[in-house]
């Protein structure tokens, strides 16, 4: 009877331990949930037997729960923008992604394979940026029309603080004939207009309502967003600049002696294969950075999607954003902000 | 109320440690930051808080809209708290119902629906042009009238309760009496009203003043990037800049704002009184 005890206490733990083994705890954003755990994580879970943990909240929240446990890492895998990824790894709390025992890596499109460096982070999704606007108002050919005399007290800009802040800016540059990193040249330009600016705006959902309540005709916006504007009932388009696109680009990263870097390794594969990434556009949830991703013209149409796509779009490098920003930063508050 | 005074205060005792733990303790933790230069202490973090225009903008801008939402709230809280106690009880009870609901409803519910009524096509805007005051809508939002409408709406109904709860108490006679006694309306609110709701008023304008400096979400909504406030400016600071220092900093100088105004209108209650 003790030794039945004691065997079925040692199976127990055992399994218990197994059991833990099989848990990998990611980090990501919290938008879609329902969604990802239907087309993502309960699928893996039936396949992999074990269990995700999943933990959600702003970039900066996540960046500093990763550096408050780097040390004993809580996290494996962590999905951030590139710049976020490459603050992370320039911190060491990063570990590189060993890409041989990812099958579906040669799937990438270019940008997403390594966009900083080391295969540090893995793109599994990224997103064109461009101008939104009513097209029985008026008619956007280039950025620098969002400062000019048609769109003046009709249009809305991102706050520099938010993911398509420095792109619109950047772009702005372009148009003006200057991309120097420090951007001085289009914050001052944004300054010197900003009476006729409605709002410098910091969620992608307040442009919705100031479109819907005609505030605004344009606002430079992700791809992401076009969804909330195609059907609002006024004539919507979306604007091909003569200076192209910009964007952004999302990434898959490691956390730096975590232990479980097998699962881990195993679920961003899951990730980036083709059937889920497919699913994931097709829930516009992500454009897909897997290049065999086929969806419909209807599905595309809500997306950044395509090799062309991809191929042309001007993404600032994530070393340009973590060095310029606070400066950035600091021009914006001092002159634009008032 | 415990002949034992020992008792009584250890029957507040885990009371009183488990707010001293759970939130003394934290929020000290969290303010010494800005008392910090590295491993020393220093007022330094201050000083380049309030070097920078933008914050100086800042402040002012918080201190001059939330001094103006107390104080037209007060004129406007005085006014309709007169009216809510000279109504019969009944029509009281519905009155002051009136007042109270919207504190029922979300805060951020209120201010998306302002959203809609000081935007281009709102309310406000038709209003004026239908009636040839404006050849076309102006620009309401976003700036700080809009903010300034949002916060009164939001607080004012604090106000009023405090002078109704104040007025309540008044004697009955003493506005008929000076009015006998020759007073005009004016020497009966100045000398009559004012210095009898005092206590209300200080409650009130603190209640007010102290809300209208520390709302996020009416600033946020209202006034956008373009009208930065002490607690939108805290937020830009630890979600975009990761400066828990600058947050801390505006941190301890709202509460200092704060009890600084309550210390200021309970002087200014007390000077009536000794002058009375």
């Amino acid at each position: 009877m003790k030794k039945l005890l004691l065997a079925t206490a040692a199976t127990l733990l055992a399994t218990a331990a197994s059991a833990q083994d099989k848990t990998l705890t990611i980090s990501v954003y919290s938008f879609a949930q329902d969604e990802f755990k239907e087309l993502v994580y309960d699928p893996f879970e039936a396949i992999c037997g074990c269990t995700l943990v999943i933990e959600t909240g702003n970039s900066v929240e996540r960046m500093a729960k990763i550096e408050a446990n780097a040390a004993n890492p809580v996290i494996d895998m962590a999905v951030i923008s590139s710049h976020d990824a490459l603050a992370a790894a320039r911190k060491g709390l990063l570990q590189s992604v060993d890409i041989t025992k990812l099958s579906n890596y040669d799937k990438l499109y270019d940008l997403a394979r390594d966009p900083i460096g080391d295969h540090m982070g893995i793109g599994y999704t990224f997103y064109a940026t461009s101008i939104v606007y009513r097209s029985d108002k008026v008619t956007v050919t280039s950025w620098a029309d969002l400062l000019g005399p048609e769109l003046a007290g009709n249009v809305a800009l991102p706050d520099v603080t938010t993911n398509q802040g420095p792109p619109t800016l950047y772009m702005l540059g372009k148009a003006m004939g200057d991309t120097d990193p420090s951007l001085s040249a289009p914050i001052e330009q944004v300054a010197e207009h900003a009476d006729d600016i409605v709002t410098f705006y910091v969620r992608s959902s307040q442009l919705a309502q100031l479109m819907q309540q005609e505030e605004i005709w344009a606002a430079p916006i992700g791809r992401f967003a076009w969804g909330q504007f195609k059907d609002n009932g006024f004539p919507m388009a979306w604007a091909t600049p003569t200076e192209g696109q910009t964007g952004g680009l999302n990434v898959m990263v490691m956390t730096a002696g975590n232990g479980n870097e097998e699962l881990a390794l195993q679920f961003m594969d899951f990730w980036l294969s083709t059937p889920i990434q497919t699913a994931l556009a097709e829930a516009l949830v992500d454009s897909p950075a897997n290049s065999e991703v086929v969806v419909s013209d209807e599905i595309a149409d809500n997306l950044t999607y395509g090799a062309e796509t991809a191929a042309s779009l001007d993404l600032i490098p994530a070393d340009v954003i973590l060095d310029q920003r606070d400066g950035w930063l600091e021009q914006w508050n001092a002159k634009v902000i008032q | 109320m415990f002949e034992n005074r020992a008792i009584g205060l250890a029957l507040t005792l885990p009371a009183a440690l488990f707010a001293a733990a759970l939130f003394l303790l934290p929020v000290g933790i969290l303010l010494s930051e800005a008392f910090r230069a590295g491993d020393q202490w220093s007022v330094q973090a201050y000083f380049d808080f309030f070097a920078q225009p933008l914050n100086q903008r800042v402040f002012w801008r918080t201190l001059k809209l939330a001094g103006l939402v107390a104080i037209v709230s007060a004129i406007v809280g005085y006014a309709a708290a007169f009216c809510i106690v000279s109504l019969p009880p009944t029509s009281r009870g519905r009155m002051f119902g009136l007042v109270t609901l919207p504190l029922m409803i979300s805060p951020v519910a209120r201010t998306y629906a302002w959203l809609v009524i000081l935007g281009r096509t709102g309310f406000v805007n038709a209003i004026l042009v239908d009636l040839g005051i404006l050849d076309s809508p102006m620009r309401i939002l976003f700036t700080e009238t809009a903010v300034f409408i949002g916060l009164l709406q939001l607080f004012m109904p604090l106000m009023i309760i405090s002078l109704v709860s104040a007025m309540e108490n008044m004697p009955r006679d003493a506005i008929s009496a000076a009015r006998i006694l020759g007073a005009n309306w004016f020497q009966v609110f100045t000398r009559v009203i004012l210095p009898l709701t005092r206590e209300g008023l200080v409650v009130g304008g603190t209640l007010v003043f102290t809300g209208a400096m520390t709302a996020y979400i009416t600033p946020a909504i209202l006034g956008g990037s373009k009208v930065l406030m002490l607690e939108t400016l805290l937020y830009q600071r630890v979600t975009v800049a990761n400066d828990f220092v600058a947050a801390s900093v505006i941190a301890m100088i709202l509460i200092v704002m704060a009890f600084s105004a309550n210390i200021l209108l309970k002087q200014i209650a007390t000077a009536r009184r000794t002058r009375a």
